[in-house]
């Protein structure tokens, strides 16, 4: 006879709670109120996710497991969903303009949001196998609907055809890794293969590992499984593409983080290589394949792959000054990507929204807020002193030296200088090529992001504290 | 002879591959590659339900029926998306999805 | 474990009479329209029919997209409704709190079929 069954403590989850109920909410009022409620609907989705970032910060701290210990809250959790929340946030403010120019005004585009929102929390949290499965398959389902919701329009429903057909095939990658951790492990928690792999590692674990680290690697658009980021950059709308840039990479690489260091701490030499690899390999091509691109959403999507294999640096040392790295390095890399694509949005002329990256000459002459807050964002990409770029690379590098990790602490510099030349180039095209046509004005929302962005990353080095302290605790709550 | 957990690993590691090379070798039809992605999930299944069986342990079963139900949901929006890009397109050729590249 | 060949056969009985018992329905009504049926075809008897698909015509045509559709919107339902065999299986011992789980997810369902229902999906035309 088992144990019989009782509810659980719905406490820990409050946030996800306010998501979930939210999200079924606005579908009833988008339903019963037809397609004229875009507004409506779009305007409770803010108030929803305010409410799951209150109910965030309102938890105690301390590390709490609820649902047969599958569900993990704790600092670290607790740290990436307000970056994930923060980043969902401000892609939905940045998409309103956009959507209502483009005629795009669904009221499904602010719901898929919220519950893509949602699957990130449960990435976050997840704390076995079946959890995380779960929470990436909501998060990647909506991915794959928001991607194609420019029904009319064949890029993007080639962007949404390519995104779910890799997708899936990433997920069924690994799930099978899955299906092989658990059979040789024998449980599907992550402490429980922590447990079970103390002192020897069977071959069919490691076997597993690579299948899942290849899923991962899907996730967090790192190479060599990063062939659909460029096209769906460019394909997907440019608010989609802002969102899939920002929140999701973020709670891919916390479920990376967490699968890595929670579930095999036990067996760091193995995926050690494995992370390594792919962390430079990404940074390789994210510097060398921007190169040549003309689109500006192109470039973003090479730049980010890039970030990735940067962040991913601070996971391969495998120490708590590792994580306290990438965690830094994400909240920064949401920051700048946010700044950008919303500079992306600014390229306006009228009602026709421009992407190349010629579009952009001599704008320094025709928008100078626009010019000088983008050259400080390219800047902080490079990752030039004083800028918060700068400090986000800083921290993974040092974790890495401090592990004994020097080849890729090296090579990392190096691609960085690297990428200094395309990132840097558009700073001369905006500043000493002969003006393009003007754009039309930024809109308040748009403007407000690029200030907020731009002072946050140019006057971090004034007060990195309160982040870096918080990373730092998130970091160890893990170990 | 009798069949034990090894006989369905291979079986289920068959049934990967040929997901997995369904997808890669397919030059033709995205339907192909629809079927092939649930080739892979049904793989993972088998995987799951025999490690369960040889373990003795329920959790393999429940993860298979949450991987049968996901992968329903993944196939519908797959469907769909790719109605929607055969209402543009005007064809759903494998080598026909190259409007971006680079 | 112990079971002898005739114990393990009676087990398989209730089957067997199942089998018997729907072979005779099939065959039955496979047979009873030679005997009782009327012989006079008329255009609206040999007409599309169901689906809209001639009786007799190629199998490997065109399909109209919506039957896409329809078929999307069952698999769905379709394969959600699996979490309610082991929840019934097990009711007995999930008391109070695992009847009003599943009750929160057919709700859940439930949303999703309203919002189907009022995009005008279940409709034909």
């Amino acid at each position: 006879m088992n144990a019989p069954f009782v509810m659980p403590a719905l406490g820990p989850i409050l946030p996800e709670l306010v998501l979930a109920v939210g999200a079924l909410v606005l579908v009833l009022i988008g339903a019963l109120r037809g397609e004229k409620s875009y507004g409506l609907v779009n305007g409770l989705a803010f108030v929803v996710l305010a409410l799951a970032a209150a109910a965030l910060v309102a938890q105690p701290a301390g590390k709490v497991l609820v649902f047969g210990d599958s569900f993990s809250v704790d600092g670290f959790a607790r740290i990436m969903k307000a970056i994930a929340l923060l980043g969902s946030a401000v892609a939905l403010v940045l998409s309103v303009d956009y959507l209502r120019r483009e005629n795009l005004t669904r009221f499904e585009y602010p719901i898929l949001i919220v519950l893509a929102t949602l699957g990130m929390m449960m990435m976050i949290s997840a704390n076995d196998l079946i959890a995380l499965y779960l929470g990436l398959e909501l998060q990647s389902l909506a991915a794959y609907v928001i991607a194609a919701i420019h029904r009319d329009n064949v890029r993007s429903s080639e962007a949404g055809l390519k995104y779910f057909v890799l997708g899936a095939l990433s997920s069924g990658m690994l799930l099978y890794g899955s299906s092989l951790v658990y059979g040789f492990a024998g449980t599907v928690s992550f402490p429980g293969i922590a447990a079970a792999l103390q002192g020897q590692s069977s071959l069919g674990v490691i076997l597993g590992l690579v299948f899942v680290s290849a899923g991962l690697a899907f996730k967090i658009s790192a190479v060599p499984f990063h062939m659909w980021t460029p096209d769906v950059y460019e394909g997907a709308p440019t608010p989609v593409a802002a969102f899939f840039a920002a929140a999701p990479k973020v709670a891919a690489m916390a479920m990376t983080v967490r699968i890595f260091i929670v579930a095999f701490p036990g067996i760091v030499g193995d995926w050690r290589q494995i992370v390594v690899f792919i962390s430079i390999a990404s940074m390789a091509l994210g510097a060398f394949a921007a190169i040549g691109q003309r689109n500006i959403k192109r470039l973003m999507a090479y730049s980010s792959i890039g970030h990735v294999g940067f962040a991913l640096v601070g996971l391969a040392a495998g120490t708590a000054q590792g994580v306290n790295g990438v965690i830094v390095y994400m909240a920064i890399y949401v920051v700048m990507t946010l700044g950008t694509f919303a500079i992306i949005l600014g390229m306006r002329r009228g009602d026709t929204y421009v992407e190349t990256i010629d579009d952009l000459a001599g704008l320094s002459r025709s928008q100078p807020f626009m010019a000088y807050a983008f050259g400080a964002i390219l800047f902080s990409l490079t990752g030039i002193p004083p800028l918060a770029g700068f400090f986000a690379k800083f921290y993974v590098f040092a974790a890495a030296i401090e592990a004994k990790l020097f080849a890729l602490a090296v090579i990392g510099v190096v691609t960085s200088v690297v990428s200094a030349y395309y990132y840097l180039r558009i700073v001369k095209i905006m500043f000493f090529d002969e003006p393009a046509q003007s754009f039309s004005p930024l809109t308040p929302a748009l403007k407000t992001v690029i200030a907020v962005s731009t002072i946050a990353i140019a006057l971090f080095w004034l007060a990195p504290a309160p982040l870096v302290s918080a990373a730092n605790a998130a970091a160890r709550s893990l170990f | 002879m009798a069949i034990g957990l090894t006989h369905y690993l291979v079986v289920a590691a068959i049934l990967f591959t040929l997901g997995v090379l369904g997808i890669f070798i397919n030059r033709k039809n995205v339907i192909v590659i629809m079927m092939s992605i649930e080739l892979i999930l049904l793989a993972v299944n088998i995987n799951l339900v025999a490690f369960s069986t040889h373990l003795n342990d329920i959790t393999g079963q429940v993860f298979a029926l949450l991987v049968l139900t996901v992968a329903a949901a993944e196939a519908a929006i797959g469907l769909a998306i790719l109605v929607v890009y055969f209402r543009n397109r005007g064809t759903i050729a494998v080598d026909d999805i190259n409007m971006m590249k680079g | 474990m112990t079971q002898t060949l005739p114990n393990l056969l009676n087990d398989y009985l209730p089957l067997g009479i199942f089998i018997a018992v729907s072979g005779v329905i099939g065959l039955a009504l496979l047979i009873a329209p030679f005997a009782v049926a009327f012989k006079s075809p008329d255009p609206e008897k040999l007409s599309a029919y169901e689906c809209g698909f001639n009786a007799f015509d190629d199998a490997r045509m065109k399909f109209d997209v919506r039957f896409y559709l329809v078929a999307i919107l069952f698999i769905i339902f379709d394969l959600e409704v699996a979490f309610l065999f082991p929840w019934a299986v097990a009711y007995g011992d999930l008391g109070w709190a695992g009847f009003w789980s599943m009750m929160v997810f057919l709700g859940v369902l439930t949303i999703g079929f309203v919002y189907e229902w009022k995009k005008g999906a279940l409709e034909w035309d």
